[in-house]
């Protein structure tokens, strides 16, 4: 047999595993079909509304009780009354009210006689988009209402609503968010961390199916399929699970991009690229920890903390710089990390080949690091000489 | 004193399987490592890369085709904010736009050629942001810093207009300011990441250490064909009760001193603010241990093969986290996720531990949580107890399953035979 056919009796032999135990495909199309649901739908508001906000007006004026009903109008914000500070204090530490408001006694006759009252809220940032959004309402219905007034103001002085936006609006910014115009934490959120769970899929399962060999002493014969070759067995294993790994790559994609219509400035086509080296890189990573550690049970519990970290270090959500400059580093080591940057060039600027062609050598660097551990696999597989659990 | 002799036995029974498991953790290496190594060391890690929590500084280029004193001044503000940073004066939007391709900046601020004009003729001038949304820390600070800068520099204009329009200057500025206000963000002043997150990770690590590592040791035994009720042979004259006590019993002391551990001492460590009552937060801590315990007594029972927790469960902890409500609110939860959330001890665990420890309300400010959580557990009691009796019956017909699943391989064209050979070569 040449090279070749070795190759394709390793597949076919791999093919043959996957078919009698339901673990593989559980442990990949289910775990990836479940996360895509999960946070598809969870996520499917975008933005979430009618935060509950406590009020508690202590004015009962016409121009308190018209400042809450514009607050309960708001789309952002749902007006809860309390009657007292402190039973709305104590709903706030449960987290049941995102925010309180204290409408201060007199507000309505302080303001119509410029004794500039104070309104006061309190923001319970623990439950962070919440609070973020309800301290964001909050300070544009002050606003709003301070406009109000200065508008009756002017009105009674005679000028024309025209002079009047000119004298209570000076300056206005108008905010353009690029890549994500409407501000949705779905596009936002999903978008890498769907990859970033395939990244977890693929390094825990192919880690188990390499382990599995050592563990149901089957290594000396996927070397004998191979010719002896430790390179031919991989090579084999490889071809049936990038397949199965690209599979579920592009599908993630298209469904992404093409059947959700996620926001993408560049081409659907360069993700796929993007998804494929990801995958890549992700296995290459999983041989390398198999090398590395021949216990099946210590490199998958390997692959699962270095995973699970992977989602935090792409710094998607907290960006890199944020971090500790020791931490900065580290990161580079997570494939999830290019894709990210990869993500950003394409989907959010559209920059093409120039944007993303760094993180493609990145990743392609990934594939050369299997290589030192080699011989040590396969003498593990040889002589079985590490304890199976 | 028959009855005596029941209890005696009960006792001196319960011991023998909270000894044995005891025996059993401190033998099997990958549950030390997952308890000990993961439960210890991931804390502190997920402590380091969250350790600053706060984003400042934003580079941001800036285009200022207006050239105008006013223009000016807003620059030079916008610089002096705490979230945003100018990092380069660019001569057009292109080259702009081009370093925050390259990502040196992340937003650019630009001001028109008519801004200064506009506000010399008294009507609305339009600056422009543009925030890059790869994430949304760059966009909030970008956004904070041009908003906060502009209604001050409004303040300012307003005044000198408001003097043109024939006010003196103590009418103009009660009227530029009829209402104020005053902004309190007592438990998380600057909107710290580490605050909000670290407080809910720390909660997940001590459920899921704890499910991945009962998992294990569940999945080893039965690999080696024995489920925890006939372990040894002659446990299974055993009651469940104390089958279910006695195991549990052993998790509940090792998490009584990782969980004190992951509750107190790693945010003491790391600062982290611990507001409430040592007791309250202990008595929360305790309650959410025995409800994890049988939790993951319950859900392990799905596990047949010691590595397989991982592949099918390690991406619920994702998952756990966001159906705790600290980031995604719970008011937005789609219906069926809220009641899907009640599975997990973590949904509460989090809250309360938010609310007790990081905003320092008292016991009565978990007291739902602690309610969910005591309903919890004597459901996953029952639960765990339920599975035992399960796992028996599935041990005693292990080979009719076996027939069955044979039998549904041939159907399916499967021959387990033919695969056995080229898998194995036997």
């Amino acid at each position: 047999m040449n090279y070749w056919q070795r190759i394709l009796q390793v597949a076919h032999r791999e093919h043959r595993i996957i078919r009698n135990r339901p673990l593989y495909f559980m442990g990949s199309v289910g775990v990836i079909v479940f996360c895509a649901i999960f946070y598809l739908t969870f996520l499917d508001a975008g933005l979430p509304h009618d935060i509950p906000i406590g009020l508690v007006d202590e004015d009962n004026s016409t121009t308190s009780r018209n400042f809450c009903q514009q607050l309960d109008a708001t789309q952002l914000g749902e007006v809860v009354y309390f009657d007292s500070f402190s039973s709305a204090r104590e709903e706030l530490i449960r987290g049941n009210i995102s925010a309180v408001c204290m409408i201060p006694e007199g507000m309505n006759e302080d303001i119509q006689a410029f004794r500039q009252p104070k309104i006061t809220f309190y923001i319970n940032g623990l439950y962070f988009v919440s609070g973020a959004l309800a301290w964001k309402d909050l300070l544009t219905m002050v606003n709003l209402t301070n406009g109000a007034v200065q508008r009756q103001v002017f009105r009674a002085k005679g000028y024309n609503d025209d002079q009047i936006m000119g004298l209570i609006r000076p300056i206005d910014v108008d905010t353009h968010q690029i890549g994500n115009v409407t501000t949705n934490y779905n596009y936002y959120l999903t978008s890498i961390l769907l990859p970033g769970i395939l990244e977890m899929i693929v390094i825990l399962v192919f880690i188990y199916s390499l382990g599995a060999e050592l563990k149901f002493s089957t290594s000396r014969h996927l070397l004998d399929t191979s010719g002896h070759s430790i390179v031919t067995a991989l090579a084999g294993k490889l071809l049936v699970w990038t397949v199965i790994f690209s599979l579920i790559g592009f599908i993630l994609v298209m469904l992404l991009y093409h059947w959700m219509h996620f926001p993408m400035s560049g081409k659907i086509f360069n993700m796929f690229i993007a998804m494929f080296l990801m995958i890549l890189a992700s296995e290459a990573v999983a041989i390398f920890i198999i090398e590395m550690l021949p216990v099946p049970r210590l490199a998958l519990s390997i692959g699962a903390l270095y995973s699970v970290l992977g989602l935090s270090l792409s710094g998607f959500t907290l960006p890199i710089e944020a971090m500790p400059p020791y931490i900065q580093g580290l990161a580079a080591m997570f494939p999830l990390r290019h894709y990210y940057l990869f993500y950003v060039q394409e989907a959010i600027f559209g920059a093409g080949f120039a944007g993303w062609w760094k993180e493609v050598v990145w990743l392609l660097c990934f594939l050369f690091v299997p290589i030192f551990g080699l011989k040590r696999l396969k003498m593990a597989y040889i002589h079985q000489n590490y304890p199976k659990e | 004193m028959a009855n005596k002799g029941y209890i005696k036995t009960w006792f001196s029974n319960w011991w023998d399987v909270f000894s044995h498991e005891l025996k059993d953790i401190f033998s099997d290496g990958g549950v030390l490592l997952i308890f000990f190594v993961a439960g210890l060391a991931y804390p502190l890690l997920y402590n380091l890369v969250y350790l600053n929590g706060i984003l400042s500084d934003t580079p941001i280029a800036v285009v200022d085709d207006a050239a105008c004193p006013d223009s000016r001044r807003f620059i030079r503000e916008i610089d002096a904010t705490r979230e945003v940073e100018v990092a380069a004066r660019c001569v057009n939007m292109a080259e702009a736009e081009r370093l925050m391709q390259e990502r040196k900046v992340n937003g650019i601020v630009y001001f028109p050629k008519d801004f200064g004009e506009k506000l010399a003729h008294n009507e609305t001038a339009k600056l422009s942001l543009y925030a890059d949304m790869s994430s949304f820390l760059y966009y909030k600070n970008a956004m904070i810093a041009t908003n906060f800068v502009m209604l001050h520099e409004i303040g300012q204009i307003q005044m000198e207009r408001y003097s043109l329009a024939g006010m003196t200057e103590q009418e103009a500025s009660q009227v530029i300011k009829p209402l104020g206000y005053e902004d309190n963000n007592p438990y998380n002043r600057a909107f710290d990441y580490s605050i909000f997150l670290i407080s809910a990770i720390l909660m997940i690590i001590i459920q899921q250490t704890m499910f991945y590592g009962m998992s294990l040791l569940v999945g080893t035994r039965k690999e080696r064909n024995r489920n925890f009720s006939s372990l040894p042979a002659h446990y299974g004259k055993y009651g469940i009760m104390r089958i279910v006590l006695g195991r549990g019993g052993a998790y509940w002391l090792l998490y009584l001193g990782i969980g004190m551990y992951i509750a107190f001492i790693v945010p003491a460590i790391f600062g982290l603010p611990q507001r409430g009552q040592f007791l309250d937060v202990l008595t929360l801590l305790l309650f959410f241990i025995t409800d994890c315990v049988f939790f993951s007594m319950t859900w392990c029972t799905l596990i047949t093969r010691r590595e397989s927790v991982f592949l099918l469960f390690l991406a619920i902890s994702p998952i756990c986290l966001f159906l705790t409500g600290c980031s995604w609110p719970t008011v937005a939860f789609p219906k069926f996720w809220k009641v899907f959330s009640y599975i997990f001890p973590s949904t509460f665990g989090v809250q309360g531990y938010i609310n007790l420890n990081t905003a320092g309300g008292d016991i009565s400010a978990a007291g739902f949580q602690l309610r969910t959580m005591v309903i919890q557990t004597i459901i996953y009691f029952l639960l765990a107890c339920a599975s035992i009796n399960l796992e028996n019956w599935v041990t005693r017909h292990m080979d009719t399953i076996r027939e069955k699943r044979d039998d549904l391989a041939q159907k399916v064209g499967i021959d387990r035979e033919e695969d056995a050979r080229i898998i194995k070569g036997v």
